[in-house]
C-alpha cells in the first residue's frame, strides 16, 4: 500500500510533515484561497518557533500579495497575542505558521478571520471550497501592494491586558514566580509581563531555536523539571504554557502540578467575584464550574467542543469569563480567545488580593475527580456506537450536543467520537476517583458490547 | 488566452494569469533541486509584482535546502557579476526586461553567471514536468541573507576595468532615463564615479513605468529634449533590469537600438579583437566594423543564452544583438548595460569624438521592424511557411527563416518570450525593407484568416 502522507486540513486550519506533505507550494495554495476568501486588505502574518517557519511564512506572503491583500509581517508571537492585533489594528485576517503541539517535524497553518475570531465550522467550509476548486483571485500587477512589518507588535496586548488588572496590587506582592515557556513564542512576551507586575522571575525553556526541551503540552508529566524548579527556587507558584502560549498550567508553592482543568476552575472563580455574568465553558469542562456559577447565581452555557464554538457561545450571550478544561481561559475583557498571558495576570491578582497560597486556593476543588481516557474504535462505528448510547440512556439528563454527555447528580460523563482519529474520547467526573474510574470501564465495556452486535 | 512562454533560460508571463505563486514555487524548487548544494542569489528589477514573485522564489529556495542571498532590487548585470564573485552555484533574476509592466518573468542563472544553457535549461524542465521536488525536512533552515547596497563591489570591478581616469578628465555631460527599473539610483553611483555630470529622468526604482521600459526611439522623446536643452554630450534609455541601452546622440537623434552594437563593436575590437557574435536578426551594420578589423560575424539564435554561449565557445570578443543587449569578453560573460555606457563614454574620450561622428562612421542601413500576434500552437507552422514567399532565396533556419536577397535580408522568426511572430527587413534603403516587412506580413494575415 502507497504510504499515505500526513497532510490534515480540519477547523482548525492544515498540518503536515515538512518537505513530505506540506510544502511551499501547499501554503501559498493555502494563502492564494485565503486571499480570495478575505477579498484585498491587511492580512496579518505571525510564526511560531519552528525553523522551517521563515520558508512557510514566504510562501504565504507570496499567496497573500497575489490575491491583492497586504501582508503585515507580525513575527514570532503567542497566538493569543496575533488574535488580539487582528481586531486592533481591524486587518481582515491572519496567517499563523504554527503546528502547536506537534512535533518539530511538523508545521502548519491556522487561518484567523475579521475581528480576530477563529473561523467557524461554515467559514471553513467556504474557505475550502475554494480551496478544492482553486480558482484564486489573482490581482493584476499594478494592484499588488507593499507589504509592511509590524515590530514591538507583543506591546499592544500587554498594554491591554496591564489596562485591566490590578497592578499596584499585584506590585506589592512582590511574587516569586518560576515559569516554563515551554520554547514556545510565549517566551516573547511572558518575562515583559511579569516585570511589569513586579514579580521576580525565574524562566526555563525560553529558547526560540526551534528546539522543544519537553512535549509542549501542559500536562503533569512534562512539567517534571518546572516541579523540580518551584521547590529549589522556593517559588509562590510555578507557570507552564503550551507552544502557542493559548493554554496555561499552574504548579502550586510546594512544586505540585494542579492539573490544566483548575486553571480555568480558577479564573472563573476569582472572575466571577469581581463581576456577575453568564459563564461559558464545553461539554468537557469539570462540573466545578457549575457550582461556582451556581454560588453568583449565574447561568452556564455548554458548548460543542472547539474553542470557536466557546467563542461564539461567550460572544452570543455576553459571557464574562469561559474557556476550555485544558488551561485555555478565555476573558472577553481582553480579546475573546485563549490566552495564556490574560491567564496568567487573573491568577496573580487573585493570589495578590486574596493573599493565599496557591495551594488553598486551589483545595477547594480537590473534590473533583476529572478522568479522561480513550479508545480505538473506526469513525463509522464509533458514530453509530454512539448513535446507540442515545438511545439507551434517553431518560436519563443527556446532551447531544457533541456526542452524548450523561449527567447525574454528582457525576457525569461524555462520550464522543473524535474528528482528527480513529478513538472515541470518555471523559468522566465524579467526587472519588474510584467511581470515575468505574464511570470510564463501565462505558468502554457497553461500548464494546454494543459495537460486537452492531449488524 | 492565457500568456505563458517558456524558453531555455527563463519563464515569461502575465502577473496573476500565469505567473502565480504556485507556478514560481514549481519552477524554484525545480531550479533549487537541479542545482548542487550552495547559496543561490536572488534579485529583482523594480515591478510591482517583484516581492511577491521574489517571496515565493525564496521559499522555494529555502524549502530545497538552499542559503539564499537576496539582492533585493539590482540589475541582472550585477547578479550575474555576483554569482561568481560570491561562489553562488547559481541565480534568479526576477524580471520581464523590456516587457510591459504587467509581465514578469523567472531567469535562471548558473554558477559561471550566464543564462542557463541548453541542456540545462532542458534538465531544468525535466524537474519541472516530473514534478519530483527536492523538499527539505529543514531541522535546521538555511539562512536568508539581506545584502545591502550590492552593487558596490561591481561597481568597484567595472571601474578597474574602464579607463576612468580619461573619461573623468573629459567631463562629460550625460542624460539617461532607466525607466524607474532596476538601474534607477544606481546610475547616479555609476556617472559620478566616471566624472560625469547626470541628468536622470524616471530614476525612482518604484516600477511605475512612464513608458515601456524597452530602450528603442519610440520611447526616448524625453531623453531627446533633455539632451538638447541641456547640451548634453549623449543620452542612454536603459530597460528595467539593465541588460540593454539605446543611445541618443548630442544632436539629440534618437538612434535605433540597433546601433548600440556597431558602436560599441568599432571601439571594442581595437582594444580586444576576435569573433563577433549576433543573432540572425541583427543589423548587417556589424559585418562593415568586423570587416574593418578582419574579424568573423557568428550568427546564432536570439537571445542572450545563445549568444554568450557561443561568446564562451568561439572565444570571441564580444555578443550582442539588435535589441541593445552586449557582452564583452574582458568584462563578464552577461548582456550589461552599465559596461556598454561605460566603454561608449571611454571610445569618446579616447578618441575625442562626439557620438554622432562615432555613428557617421558606420554604414547606414535601414531596419524595420513588425509584429503579429498569433497562437502559441500555429508560432511556428505559419513562420514556416513563409519560405513559399521567397523560393529563390538563400536562407538560414537555426532560428525562424532568415532569407538573404540581393540587396536586403528578411528575418521571420516566433518570439521566445511572447505568441508574437517578429518580422524583421533591412536595406541600404528605407523603403525597401518596408516592402519586404509589408509583404511578410500580408501573407502571414492572409494565412491567419
Amino acid at each position: 500500500m502507497k504510504k499515505r502522507l500526513p497532510l490534515k486540513v480540519s477547523v482548525s486550519g492544515v498540518r503536515g510533515v515538512v518537505g513530505e506533505s506540506l510544502t511551499p507550494q501547499i501554503a501559498a495554495r493555502f494563502a492564494s484561497a485565503f486571499g480570495t476568501y478575505l477579498g484585498p486588505g491587511q492580512v496579518l502574518v505571525g510564526q511560531d518557533t519552528r525553523p522551517s517557519g521563515n520558508m512557510l511564512k514566504k510562501a504565504v506572503i507570496s499567496g497573500l500579495l497575489a490575491t491583492g491583500c497586504q501582508p503585515v509581517e507580525v513575527g514570532i508571537l503567542p497566538i493569543p497575542t496575533i488574535l488580539f492585533l487582528t481586531r486592533e489594528k481591524q486587518a481582515r485576517g491572519a496567517v499563523v505558521v504554527t503546528a502547536s503541539h506537534n512535533p518539530p517535524e511538523w508545521n502548519g497553518l491556522k487561518f484567523i478571520g475579521p475581528e480576530g475570531l477563529y473561523l467557524s465550522r461554515s467559514r471553513v467550509e467556504e474557505f475550502l471550497d475554494i480551496f478544492h476548486q482553486g480558482e484564486f483571485t489573482f490581482v493584476a500587477a499594478e494592484r499588488i501592494k507593499t507589504p509592511g512589518q509590524e515590530k514591538n507588535a507583543g506591546q499592544h496586548h500587554l498594554n491591554k491586558i496591564l489596562s485591566r488588572l490590578k497592578v499596584r496590587t499585584i506590585r506589592n506582592r512582590r511574587l516569586r514566580v518560576v515559569a516554563d515557556c515551554a520554547n514556545g513564542a510565549g517566551a516573547t512576551l511572558l518575562p515583559q509581563l511579569l516585570r511589569e507586575l513586579g514579580c521576580e522571575a525565574m524562566f526555563i525553556n525560553t529558547d526560540l531555536g526551534g528546539d522543544f526541551a519537553h512535549q509542549s503540552e501542559p500536562v503533569p508529566e512534562n512539567l517534571k523539571e518546572l516541579c523540580c524548579r518551584v521547590r529549589e527556587f522556593g517559588a509562590d507558584l510555578g507557570l507552564a504554557q503550551d507552544a502557542d502560549a493559548d493554554r496555561l498550567a499552574l504548579v502550586d508553592e510546594r512544586g505540585r502540578p494542579l492539573g490544566e482543568d483548575l486553571t480555568l476552575a480558577l479564573a472563573v472563580s476569582y472572575l466571577l467575584g469581581q463581576k456577575r455574568g453568564p459563564v461559558a465553558v464545553n461539554l468537557s469542562a469539570s462540573m466545578a464550574i457549575d457550582d461556582l456559577a451556581a454560588r453568583h447565581r449565574v447561568p452556564v452555557i455548554r458548548t460543542r467542543i472547539g474553542e470557536i464554538n466557546v467563542v461564539e457561545a461567550m460572544l452570543e450571550r455576553g459571557a464574562v469569563i469561559g474557556g476550555e478544561g485544558n488551561g485555555g481561559v478565555i476573558w472577553p475583557e481582553i480579546h475573546p480567545c485563549r490566552d495564556s498571558l490574560a491567564a496568567t495576570g487573573l491568577v496573580l491578582e487573585m493570589l495578590a488580593s486574596r493573599r493565599e497560597k496557591l495551594s488553598t486556593a486551589a483545595a477547594e476543588f480537590k473534590k473533583y475527580h476529572l478522568l479522561k481516557d480513550k479508545m480505538d474504535c473506526p469513525a463509522e462505528l464509533a458514530f453509530r456506537a454512539v448513535v446507540e448510547l442515545r438511545h439507551r440512556y434517553q431518560s436519563e439528563n443527556i446532551s447531544t450536543l457533541d456526542g452524548l454527555k450523561i449527567s447525574w447528580s454528582d457525576s457525569w460523563v461524555h462520550i464522543r467520537p473524535s474528528n482528527t482519529e480513529p478513538i472515541i474520547r470518555l471523559l468522566a467526573e465524579s467526587r472519588s476517583p474510584l467511581r470515575s474510574r468505574r464511570l470510564i470501564e463501565n462505558f468502554k465495556k457497553e461500548i464494546k458490547v454494543i459495537i460486537r452486535k452492531l449488524p | 488566452m492565457k500568456l505563458l512562454k517558456l524558453n531555455i533560460s527563463g519563464v515569461r508571463g502575465l502577473v496573476g494569469q500565469t505567473i502565480t505563486p504556485e507556478l514560481v514555487i514549481d519552477f524554484a524548487s525545480a531550479f533549487g533541486t537541479m542545482l548542487p548544494p550552495g547559496p543561490v542569489l536572488v534579485g529583482r528589477d523594480s515591478r510591482k509584482s517583484g516581492l511577491m514573485v521574489l517571496e515565493a522564489a525564496v521559499s522555494a529556495l529555502l524549502s530545497t535546502g538552499h542559503e539564499v542571498i537576496n539582492l533585493g532590487i539590482c540589475p541582472t548585470p550585477v547578479i550575474q557579476f555576483l554569482v561568481r564573485q560570491r561562489r553562488a552555484v547559481g541565480a534568479l533574476a526576477i524580471t520581464a526586461g523590456h516587457n510591459p509592466a504587467e509581465w514578469n518573468a523567472l531567469n535562471f542563472i548558473n554558477g559561471q553567471g550566464t543564462y542557463l544553457n541548453e541542456f540545462q535549461g532542458s534538465e531544468l524542465l525535466d524537474i519541472y514536468h516530473l514534478g519530483r521536488f527536492d523538499h527539505q525536512k529543514l531541522k535546521k533552515s538555511p539562512a536568508v541573507i539581506n545584502e545591502v547596497n550590492p552593487e558596490e563591489v561591481y561597481f568597484a570591478w567595472l571601474g578597474q576595468k574602464l579607463r576612468t581616469a580619461e573619461i573623468s578628465r573629459a567631463r562629460f555631460k550625460v542624460v539617461v532615463d532607466p525607466c524607474n527599473g532596476a538601474g534607477a539610483r544606481l546610475v547616479n553611483k555609476f556617472f559620478s564615479s566616471l566624472g560625469c555630470e547626470l541628468i536622470a529622468v524616471n530614476n525612482e526604482p518604484s516600477g511605475y513605468f512612464p513608458h515601456d521600459p524597452e530602450p528603442r526611439p519610440r520611447n526616448a522623446g524625453e531623453v531627446a529634449s533633455l539632451v538638447r536643452a541641456t547640451g548634453a554630450h549623449l543620452g542612454f534609455l536603459l530597460n528595467s533590469d539593465v541588460s540593454r541601452v539605446s543611445l541618443v546622440t548630442e544632436t539629440g537623434e534618437t538612434l535605433s537600438e540597433e546601433y548600440t552594437l556597431p558602436a560599441a563593436a568599432d571601439y571594442y575590437l581595437r582594444l580586444q579583437p576576435g569573433a563577433v557574435i549576433t543573432s540572425l536578426s541583427t543589423s548587417r551594420m556589424i559585418e562593415a566594423v568586423a570587416a574593418k578589423f578582419r574579424v568573423p560575424v557568428i550568427r546564432t539564435r536570439v537571445g542572450q543564452s545563445a549568444l554568450v554561449q557561443a561568446l564562451l565557445q568561439e572565444d570571441g570578443s564580444l555578443a550582442g544583438e539588435g535589441s541593445g543587449g552586449l557582452a564583452f569578453r574582458g568584462f563578464q560573460p552577461a548582456f550589461d548595460g552599465f559596461a556598454v555606457m561605460g566603454l561608449l563614454l571611454e571610445a569618446m574620450a579616447v578618441e575625442q569624438k562626439k557620438l554622432s561622428e562615432l555613428i557617421r562612421a558606420l554604414p547606414r542601413y535601414h531596419i524595420v521592424k513588425d509584429k503579429l500576434i498569433c497562437p502559441p500552437h500555429r508560432l511556428h507552422s505559419l513562420v514556416a511557411e513563409t519560405r513559399k514567399l521567397y523560393p529563390k532565396a538563400e536562407m538560414n533556419s537555426l532560428d525562424g527563416l532568415h532569407f538573404t536577397l540581393k540587396d536586403a535580408w528578411v528575418h521571420v522568426r516566433a518570439s521566445s518570450t511572447e505568441p508574437l511572430i517578429r518580422v524583421i527587413a533591412e536595406s541600404p534603403t528605407a523603403s525597401r525593407a518596408q516592402l519586404e516587412v509589408d509583404r511578410v506580413m500580408s501573407f502571414l494575415n492572409r494565412l491567419l484568416g
